[in-house]
C-alpha cells in the first residue's frame, strides 16, 4: 500500500512540478522596457513554404545590432526575439502570446504574413500591444485602423503597386492584350484589383485570367494557356519560386510579351536566378521603393549597408531586395523609438508612427518621404518604376505616387 | 451488413493481367491524338511529362526502400534536399558540376547507410513498422531542418546536369532538362531491375525483404541488405534532388522537395509500392494528369488540383487495391 | 490484477488533480498552452482509437480536424452560435466525414490506407481553400478570443469528457470488437465480428473526436484558414499517439505534452538557435522510437507494475 501511494505522489508532484516550472515572472510598469534595453519581438516563417522571407529578421536584427553598437536608442540597447511560425497561424498565435505574456515585449515588431498577422491582430489590439511595420502589403493594417489603432504596417500596398502597373499599360501600352498570372487569393486578388483600377476604361483588354494555387510550384501549364491567349502582355503577381517558373517557361516556349513583375518576387537574385535558369528577363517591368545599391554601389549608404550585412548578418545576399527591406525597416523603427523619446510608453511609439512628416529613409529610395497621420496609416506611398537591362533594374521615369 | 458494403464499394477483382497494359496503351494513345490535334494538348502534355519525370525519379527511391524494409520512408524528400545541398557546396566550393555530382552520389550512397545504422536500426531491433515510420518522420524533420541550420533559407542556384537549350517541334517546346530528367528516371529503373535481376548482392537483398529468416539461414547477412537498401535509396533520392533542382519550378531552399514528395507518394501508391517501373508510369501519369485538368476542366480550380488528382488516383486504386503493376498480396491468416 | 488496477486509478486520480489544479498556480499563456496540449490530447485518443485499437493506420486526422474546426468557426462567424455549442455538431460533422473515409479505406491495407488516409489530410484543406467564400479562404476567419483560464476550462472539460467515453467505449463489447480487428481481421471474421462495420464505425468515432479537437484547436488559435491543418498537423498526431502509446490509454497526455510542448520549449530555451529546434525535435522523436518503441504507455506499466511486485513481496506492515 505505501509504496502505490509514494508512487502516485511521486507522479502527482512530478506533474505539478513540470507545470509550474514554466510559470510566469515578475512583471514591470511598462512591459519590456529598462533603462538600457528595449525588448520588441516578431513572428516569422522561418521554415516551411514561406521561408525564402526568412532572411528579413535577420536582415532587422543586423540593423538593431548596428545601432545597439553605437550606443542604442536614447540609452536604451534593442533587443529582437523572433520565432518561426512556419507561416502557421497555428503557431503564429501562441508565439505572440508568449511574446507577449512570457518574454514581455515592449511591442511585436515586423511579423510576416497576412493570415499570421490577422490571427494575432485582435488579441494584440485588446491588449494594447503595438503592432508594429508588419510584413504585408495586404491593405486591411492601414485600411482598418480604427478597429485596430494598434496595428501598422510599413511597405507600399499590393493595390497601390498593381494600380501603377495598370496605369502605366493604360498610358504606354495602347495595343494591351493582358494575361495575368495570380496566386488563387487574398494576396493575388489585391494585386488584381489594383490593376483593375489603375486600368480604368482598359479593364476590357484582359483577355485571359490564370491562377495558381500556393502550393502549386509549377506554374507551365498555366503560362502555356496565356500564351495560347495571344497576350501581348504579361501580368506576374506570384511569388518568388512561381514567378521564376513562369519567367522560364514563357522564355522557354517562345514567348516574349511586355511583363510586369511584382515588386516582391522581383528582387535581383530571383532575377538573377530566372536569368540563370534561362529566361529572357530583358524589359521586364518592376516597381520599386528601396534604395538600389546595385547602380550606386560606391554611395555612403550603399557602404553602410554592405558593411551593416557583413558585420552582423554574415551569409546574407546583399543583393536580396528582401534584405535591403529588413534594414530600412527596421530604420523605420529605430526612427519611430527616437522620435518617442527617453519616456518610452507604447503609445508614444504609435503616436511617433502616425504622425511622420516627410521622412527620409536613407534605405529608401532617393526622393520617397514617408508621411503618416492619425488618419491615414499608409507610411511609403511613391514607387519608381524600373527595367531589366543586362544584368540589373534601371529605374526609370519618375517616382509615381499612389493614387488613392 | 457485409453485403451492403459490397454494394457500395466498387468489389471487382481485376485479376486478369492484360487491362493494366492496355489502360496504359490507351492513354498513350489518346495523348499522341491529343497532341497532334492541338498544340496547346502537346506543350501540356510534354510539361506534365517534365514534371512527372521528378516526381518518379523521387518514387523509385521510396519503392526501393519499400521493396527492401516494408517502409514508407517519409524522410526519403529531407535526405534528397540534404544531399543537393552536399552537392551545391561541393559547387560553390570549386568542384565542376560532374565531379561534385559524382561525389555526392557517393556521399549520399554512404550517408544512406550510415543513417540507417544510425537512426533506423535501433528503432527496427525491437519496434514494428509504424515505431520506424514515426523515426522517419523525425528522420525528416531532423534533415530539412539541418539543411536551414547549415546553409540558411537563402534561395541559391544549382545548375542544370543538362544544357539549359531549348528545341522546337512542330511547335511544341522541348528542353534538353526535361528529356534529360525522364530519360534518367526511366534509366534508374533500367539498372534497378539490371541489379536486382542479375547480381547476387541485388538477389540477396530481394530475400533479406521477402524471407529474412530464410535468407539468414543460407548466410545472407539481413542487417547489410537493409543498410544497403537506404544507401541505393538515398543516392536514388540524390539524383532525384539534383534533378529538381536544376528545374525551374524549384528554388533550392529547405523546403524543396515538399511537393514533390506528396506526389512522389501518390505516385508509388499508383504503380504498385513495390514496382520501379509502376513508380515511372505513375509519376509520368500524375504529372500529365496535373497539367491536363486544369486545361480543360473548367471547374479544376487551382486549390482543388490536389484533391481532384488524388480522387482520380483513389478510383484506380479501388479498382486496384495495391497499385497498377502491384501484385495482390495474399493475406495469411 | 486488482492493486495494479488500484496503481493505475490512482496515476489517472493524481493526473487529473494535476490538471484540474494547475490553472489556479499558472500563468495566463500556460493555461493556452494547456488547453492546446488538451486539443492534441483529445486528437490523440481519437487516432489511438482507430489505429490502435482497430488497427488501421491513419494520417489523416488533420482533416477530420479541419472539418470540425471548421464548423465550429463557420457556425460561430457567420451564423451567431455560441462557440460550446458548436462542438457536439463537430463531432457529429466530423463522425460523419469519418465514416465517408472509413467506407472505401475498407479496402486498402497497411501501407496504402496510411498512404491514403495522407491524401485526405492534404485534399481537405485545400477544399477549404477554394470555396473561401464560406470559408474565409487564405484570409481565414477571426474568431472571438477568449483568455487563457477559459480555453483551459473548455478543453480539458472536453477532454475529460471524451477520456471517460472513449475508455467506456473500448471496454465495452465494441472495444473487444476492434481490437479483435486489429489482431487478426480473418479470426476476427470467423468468429462473427463484422470487419465492414467495425472498422467504418471506428473510422467514424475516431473522426468525431478529431471533430472536437478541431473545434477546440480553432477556439485556441480564436482564428482558422486551411494553414492550421497542413500536413505536419497530422504527422505531429501519429506521433504523440506513438509516443504516448497505441492501443492504450494511459500514455495519451504523455503524448500530446510532447508534441505540443517540446517543440515550444526547445524554441523557448535560448540556449539553441531557432534554427537548430527542429534538428533537436527530430532527434528526439528518434530517440525515442528507439529507446521507448511501444510508447509512454508501456514505460508507464513497467514501473507500476514494478513497484506493484514490490510492494506484494514486502512483508506486510
Amino acid at each position: 500500500m505505501t509504496t502505490r501511494l509514494k508512487v502516485s505522489v511521486v507522479f502527482a508532484l512530478l506533474a505539478i512540478a513540470v507545470v509550474v516550472s514554466a510559470a510566469a515572472a515578475s512583471s514591470t510598469a511598462t512591459p519590456g522596457l529598462t533603462k538600457t534595453s528595449v525588448t520588441i519581438g516578431g513572428t516569422f516563417p522561418l521554415t516551411g513554404p514561406a521561408q525564402l522571407y526568412g532572411v528579413i529578421p535577420k536582415a532587422e536584427n543586423a540593423y538593431f545590432q548596428y545601432v545597439n553598437a553605437h550606443g542604442g536608442v536614447n540609452g536604451r540597447k534593442i533587443n529582437f526575439k523572433y520565432y518561426d511560425d512556419g507561416y502557421n497561424p497555428a503557431q503564429t498565435v501562441p508565439l505572440t502570446k508568449k511574446l507577449v505574456q512570457q518574454d514581455k515585449v515592449f511591442a511585436v515588431y515586423g511579423s510576416l504574413g497576412t493570415a499570421p498577422i490577422l490571427a494575432t491582430r485582435d488579441y494584440l489590439n485588446q491588449q494594447k500591444v503595438p503592432q508594429v511595420l508588419v510584413a504585408t502589403g495586404d491593405s486591411y493594417w492601414a485600411t482598418q485602423y480604427k478597429k485596430y489603432p494598434w496595428t501598422i504596417g510599413f511597405q507600399p500596398d499590393y493595390p497601390g503597386e498593381s494600380r501603377v502597373y495598370g496605369q502605366f499599360i493604360h498610358n504606354k501600352v495602347p495595343q494591351a492584350k493582358i494575361g495575368v498570372l495570380m496566386q488563387d487569393d487574398a494576396y493575388g486578388e489585391n494585386y488584381y484589383n489594383g490593376l483593375v483600377a489603375g486600368l480604368g476604361a482598359d479593364k476590357s483588354k484582359i483577355v485571359d485570367v490564370e491562377k495558381y494555387d500556393a502550393t502549386q510550384t509549377d506554374v507551365s501549364q498555366q503560362v502555356v494557356k496565356l500564351k495560347a491567349s495571344g497576350a501581348n502582355v504579361f501580368a506576374l503577381f506570384a511569388t518568388p519560386t512561381q514567378t521564376i517558373t513562369a519567367l522560364v517557361v514563357a522564355t522557354k516556349i517562345g514567348w516574349k510579351p511586355v511583363t510586369f513583375i511584382n515588386n516582391v518576387s522581383a528582387s535581383p537574385l530571383f532575377m538573377a536566378l530566372a536569368q540563370k535558369s534561362g529566361a529572357n528577363v530583358q524589359g521586364d517591368i518592376t516597381a520599386t521603393y528601396v534604395y538600389d545599391t546595385i547602380n550606386n554601389p560606391n554611395t555612403a549608404t550603399a557602404k553602410l549597408y554592405k558593411s551593416i550585412l557583413a558585420k552582423y548578418d554574415a551569409g546574407a545576399d546583399p543583393n536580396d531586395s528582401l534584405n535591403i527591406y529588413g534594414v530600412a525597416n527596421a530604420w523605420t523603427f529605430v526612427n519611430a523609438l527616437k522620435a518617442a523619446g527617453p519616456n518610452l510608453t507604447r503609445q508614444g511609439l504609435m503616436n511617433a508612427l502616425e504622425s511622420m512628416k516627410n521622412v527620409v529613409n536613407p534605405f529608401l529610395y532617393p526622393g520617397v518621404k514617408m508621411n503618416t497621420t492619425k488618419t491615414d496609416h499608409f507610411l511609403i506611398e511613391q514607387q519608381i518604376l524600373q527595367q531589366y537591362k543586362g544584368s540589373a533594374w534601371q529605374p526609370f521615369g519618375h517616382l509615381f505616387a499612389n493614387a488613392k | 451488413m457485409t453485403a451492403l458494403t459490397r454494394t457500395l464499394v466498387p468489389g471487382f477483382r481485376i485479376r486478369n493481367s492484360w487491362i493494366v497494359p492496355l489502360l496504359i496503351a490507351g492513354a498513350c494513345v489518346f495523348l499522341v491524338i491529343g497532341s497532334v490535334q492541338s498544340s496547346l494538348f502537346a506543350q501540356q502534355t510534354v510539361s506534365g511529362l517534365a514534371n512527372g519525370g521528378i516526381y518518379a525519379s523521387l518514387a523509385v527511391a521510396l519503392v526501393l526502400i519499400y521493396r527492401a524494409t516494408e517502409v514508407i520512408n517519409f524522410a526519403q524528400g529531407g535526405l534528397a534536399t540534404f544531399t543537393t545541398y552536399i552537392a551545391w557546396q561541393l559547387i560553390d566550393w570549386g568542384l565542376t558540376y560532374w565531379l561534385a555530382f559524382a561525389a555526392t552520389l557517393a556521399i549520399a550512397f554512404g550517408g544512406g547507410m550510415l543513417v540507417e545504422l544510425v537512426a533506423i536500426r535501433p528503432v527496427e531491433r525491437r519496434g514494428n513498422i509504424l515505431t520506424i515510420v514515426i523515426a522517419s518522420i523525425g528522420l525528416l524533420i531532423l534533415a530539412e531542418g539541418a539543411v536551414g541550420w547549415i546553409w540558411g533559407a537563402q534561395v541559391k542556384f544549382m545548375p542544370s546536369a543538362f544544357p539549359a537549350r531549348v528545341f522546337h517541334v512542330g511547335g511544341v517546346a522541348f528542353s534538353f532538362q526535361d528529356v534529360g530528367t525522364i530519360g534518367v528516371s526511366i534509366a534508374s529503373v533500367f539498372v534497378l531491375w539490371l541489379f536486382f535481376r542479375f547480381t547476387k548482392v541485388g538477389l540477396a537483398m530481394r530475400a533479406a525483404a521477402v524471407r529474412p529468416a530464410a535468407a539468414r539461414l543460407v548466410g545472407i547477412r539481413v542487417s547489410w541488405m537493409l543498410s544497403l537498401g537506404w544507401g541505393l535509396a538515398a543516392t536514388l533520392g540524390a539524383v532525384s534532388g539534383l534533378m529538381a533542382a536544376a528545374s525551374p519550378s524549384v528554388l533550392l531552399q529547405p523546403s524543396m522537395m515538399d511537393g514533390i514528395l506528396i506526389y512522389a507518394f501518390a505516385a508509388a501508391v499508383l504503380g504498385g509500392l513495390e514496382s520501379p517501373a509502376g513508380a515511372v508510369v505513375g509519376g509520368l501519369s500524375i504529372g500529365v494528369l496535373l497539367n491536363l485538368l486544369p486545361t480543360y476542366v473548367d471547374w479544376v480550380a487551382p486549390a482543388l488540383l490536389l484533391p481532384v488528382a488524388f480522387i482520380v488516383m483513389l478510383f484506380v486504386l479501388l479498382v486496384k487495391p495495391s497499385g497498377l503493376f502491384g501484385r495482390t498480396r495474399v493475406r495469411k491468416v | 490484477m486488482r492493486s495494479s488496477l488500484v496503481a493505475r486509478s490512482a496515476v489517472i486520480g493524481a493526473a487529473a488533480l494535476a490538471i484540474a489544479l494547475a490553472p489556479f498556480i499558472l500563468s495566463d499563456y500556460n493555461r493556452s498552452q494547456g488547453a492546446d496540449v488538451a486539443v492534441f490530447f483529445i486528437a490523440i485518443l481519437g487516432l489511438n482509437i482507430v489505429t490502435g485499437y482497430t488497427g488501421q493506420i491513419s494520417i489523416g486526422h488533420g482533416a477530420f480536424m479541419a472539418i470540425g474546426g471548421y464548423t465550429t468557426a463557420i457556425l460561430t462567424h457567420d451564423h451567431g452560435w455560441s462557440e460550446l455549442s458548436t462542438i457536439p455538431l463537430a463531432a457529429l460533422v466530423g463522425f460523419a466525414a469519418g465514416v465517408i473515409v472509413g467506407v472505401p479505406a475498407l479496402r486498402f491495407h497497411g501501407t496504402y490506407l496510411a498512404l491514403v488516409t495522407f491524401a485526405v489530410a492534404l485534399a481537405v484543406p485545400q477544399v477549404a481553400k477554394n470555396y473561401s467564400h464560406f470559408t474565409g479562404g487564405t484570409e481565414g476567419l477571426v474568431l472571438p478570443a477568449h483568455s487563457g483560464l477559459w480555453l483551459y476550462g473548455a478543453s480539458w472539460t472536453a477532454a475529460a469528457i471524451l477520456f471517460v467515453l472513449a475508455w467506456l467505449i473500448l471496454r465495452a463489447r465494441t472495444g473487444r470488437a476492434f481490437r479483435a480487428v486489429r489482431d487478426s481481421e480473418v479470426a476476427a471474421a470467423s468468429s462473427g465480428v463484422s470487419l465492414a462495420v467495425y472498422k467504418t464505425v471506428a473510422f467514424g468515432v475516431s473522426a468525431a473526436f478529431a471533430g472536437v479537437a478541431g473545434s477546440m484547436y480553432v477556439l485556441v488559435n480564436n482564428f482558422v484558414n486551411p494553414d492550421l491543418f497542413g500536413l505536419t498537423l497530422s504527422l505531429y498526431i501519429l506521433i504523440g499517439a506513438v509516443v504516448g502509446g497505441l492501443g492504450s490509454l494511459w500514455g495519451v497526455l504523455v503524448g500530446a505534452a510532447f508534441i505540443q510542448l517540446l517543440p515550444i520549449g526547445l524554441t523557448s530555451s535560448h540556449v539553441l538557435s531557432s534554427q537548430s529546434v527542429p534538428v533537436i525535435f527530430g532527434a528526439i522523436v528518434i530517440l525515442v522510437m528507439a529507446l521507448v518503441p511501444r510508447g509512454a504507455a508501456d514505460l508507464l506499466r513497467a514501473i507500476v507494475s514494478f513497484h506493484v511486485r514490490r510492494s506484494s513481496n514486502a512483508p506486510s506492515p
